[in-house]
């Protein structure tokens, strides 16, 4: 029987989750969509390493992303990290003498400064998603291309076609009147990836320095298009590592092996967990004039976990764990 | 019947409410002060107000909103100029103006103008055109205003040792600006910078700093730094800076840089501001040169905490690994 740790992350698009093992090799990753459904992909991730492992011995667990507190609630998490510091920890551990991380996720994209093996600097995008995977994903059913196909269709072109990708709903009508000039549809992918690039120097790594080695990690790096473009824009190789689209959830498995050899003993709740019943409940406060909107988290009816309340009412009411989020 | 005048608890009011409050009382006038900002302020000036306008400027009108029934006038200087050759925001300057064609049935509005740009004696007359409403007496008027003007002072001292005015006659409920040294231990301390209707407004900027507080983190704003060094630090840009408020902010976060008494930099900005956009390259820029951690947040009207939470915890995390490598410095990217 295996021993492993389990790291999951619960991101807008896609909900990721890795066993690794005490060396820090990964066993098991599985990518999700996360369609909105966070709890139900969550149990149905757990409800696959149970068919596919059996028993397995989880030695401890570790959530990130922005769905972390929810995860955490539901699983019984050893450790809860915000994404950059997961991503830093994963990246590290990818390449040791990593100086710049560039991840790009559905809906926001970071650069990561590290020097010395010290996360010195880190940026995210500001309230726009534009220069992210979901600009891309949208423009790619735009052209009726699937968006697994988008890199290489973007290679094809010989002639980039300049499209604005200062925001999303300006690229998508510069980008219909290239397509009305005659502009074929490689040249047009290109043209988005090196727009996104573009944004994405400009808005997230302004001012930084992006020294080498440069790692792109996240689920756009799996667009060979992107990468391609980052290369010509920055003059420089870049990697993309093996598990380039779980690195959120092996750096807070990394993390999780840590904290468990400090704490002694796991929280998780074991893998059965996808057999019990979730249900989410969210109702509007009519105690004051916020009128917060609360959610309420029940397992097999029992009151789990209650958020989203501004003055504590409602949160504070069940107070087994501290669940404050938005 | 008592003459009661609202004072709409968004742009300058974090500023300068204690004056405006003392000045109304000592002429026998009731003062209303609108509620912290809620979702239904919120949701009452996102409705009112042009689209364009920033965050801030949306939340006024939702206050002005709210209190347009309660009150006999509402009080809304327009502020043009607070000092010598330079300028306030030009929202500012256009304040009252865009209040009165924006929300129907308002009572009347208080609207002197204060531009001490070329002199300080048209505050005479802003201080007249405003107590004319409730008095004939402009000695009665006079009088008011420097009883009011004195203790504000007496107030604004005791902000450059750590207190926020609001905080200095418990008006304000939240004493989380409040801080005594000693009574309790902290990590680190974090420079919360922004205007003043950013940072004091907590439903706006979502709370961070209880957030803040809650990982033992000492938090300072640039009203926490005395005038003087202010306009010194500032008198260091290659060019003179324009803009009030704009001194305030970069000359108090290149005092705490250059004394190097701060270990982090958390910059709060409505999206949009013209003014931010200048300042906050300043201040990155400077962090930079001194190797001070920077980290810039935008608000709008987004309520999901979670972007916010993300880049607090981050931006946290990242000072707590620096720290656990003191000795290692490295080439700030």
């Amino acid at each position: 029987m295996g021993k492993y740790y389990m790291g999951i992350d619960v991101g807008s698009v896609s909900t990721n989750i890795v066993l690794m093992d005490e060396n820090n090799d990964v066993h098991y990753k599985r990518y999700l969509r996360t369609q909105g459904k966070p709890i139900e992909i969550l149990k149905e991730g757990i409800e696959e390493i149970e068919k596919e492992f059996g028993s397995v011995d989880i030695l401890g667990v570790g959530v990130t992303g922005s769905g972390r507190y929810l995860a955490n609630i539901i699983v019984g998490a050893d450790i809860v990290k915000n994404e950059i510091t997961a991503h830093a920890v994963a990246g590290l551990n990818s390449i040791p003498e990593v100086k710049t991380i560039i991840e790009i996720g559905g809906q926001d994209s970071k650069i990561i400064l590290i020097r010395d093996r010290i996360v010195v600097d880190f940026a995210m995008n500001t309230v726009c998603a534009a220069g992210t995977g979901s600009f891309l994903d949208r423009q790619a059913i735009r052209l009726g291309v699937d968006i697994s196909d988008f890199g290489n269709l973007a290679l094809q072109s010989k002639n980039s076609v300049r499209i604005a990708g200062r925001c999303a709903v300006f690229a998508e009508s510069d980008m219909i009147h290239k397509q009305q000039l005659g502009h074929n549809q490689s040249d047009i992918a290109r043209g988005l990836c090196d727009a996104l690039v573009r944004n994405y120097l400009n808005n997230v790594g302004k001012g930084k320095e992006v020294l080498s080695p440069i790692l792109f990690q996240g689920g756009v790096a799996a667009n060979i298009g992107i990468k391609k473009a980052f290369k010509e824009a920055l003059g420089k190789e870049i990697y993309v590592p093996d598990n380039y689209d779980v690195m959120g959830a092996i750096g807070v498995a990394i993390l999780a092996k840590e904290e468990v050899k400090i704490k002694g003993k796991t929280n998780f709740k074991g893998t059965s967990l996808y057999k019990m019943d979730y249900q989410v409940k969210g109702f509007e406060c009519d105690g004051c004039s916020n009128v917060c909107e609360v959610i309420e988290i029940k397992e097999e009816g029992k009151v789990l976990a209650r958020y989203g309340d501004k003055c504590g009412k409602w949160s504070n009411a069940i107070n087994n764990r501290d669940f404050k989020l938005a | 019947m008592k003459n009661k005048v609202g004072i709409p608890r968004g742009m300058f009011y974090y500023d300068y409410y204690l004056l405006w409050k003392e000045f109304f009382n000592n002429l026998d006038v009731e003062v209303v002060p609108s509620p912290k900002t809620n979702k239904d302020i919120l949701n009452k000036g996102v409705h009112t107000c042009v689209d364009e306008a920033c965050l801030p400027v949306k939340v006024f009108h939702g206050h002005v909103d709210y209190l347009k029934d309660k009150v006999n006038y509402i009080f809304i200087p327009k502020f043009i100029s607070i000092y010598p050759k330079e300028y306030c925001c030009p929202k500012h300057l256009g304040l009252p103006d865009m209040v009165r064609h924006s929300i129907e049935g308002l009572p009347e509005i208080i609207d002197p103008e204060i531009n001490l740009r070329k002199s300080d004696k048209t505050l005479k007359k802003a201080v007249l055109n405003t107590g004319k409403y409730f008095t004939k007496s402009s000695k009665k008027i006079y009088r008011a205003f420097n009883e009011a003007y004195n203790q504000f002072f007496k107030d604004v001292d005791l902000m450059s040792r750590g207190v926020v005015p609001i905080n200095a006659v418990g008006l304000y409920d939240d004493l989380s600006f409040n801080i005594k040294e000693g009574n309790e231990t902290f990590k680190r301390k974090i420079l919360f910078l922004g205007h003043s209707y950013n940072i004091y407004d907590d439903y706006i900027n979502m709370n961070i700093v209880s957030k803040l507080k809650k990982r033992k983190t000492k938090v300072i704003t640039a009203e926490m730094v005395d005038e003087e060094s202010i306009r010194y630090y500032a008198s260091k840009l290659p060019k003179r800076m324009f803009w009030t408020h704009g001194q305030r902010i970069v000359g108090a976060a290149y005092a705490l840089i250059e004394r190097r008494s701060i270990d982090g930099i958390i910059y709060v900005s409505a999206f949009g501001c013209g003014l931010d956009s200048v300042l906050m390259d300043l201040v990155e820029r400077k962090a930079k040169e001194n190797k001070i951690p920077f980290t810039l947040l935008t608000i709008d009207e987004q309520t999901g905490e979670a972007g916010i939470n993300t880049r607090i915890e981050a931006f946290l995390d990242m000072l707590e690994w620096r720290d656990n490598n003191e000795d290692n410095f490295s080439t700030y990217g």
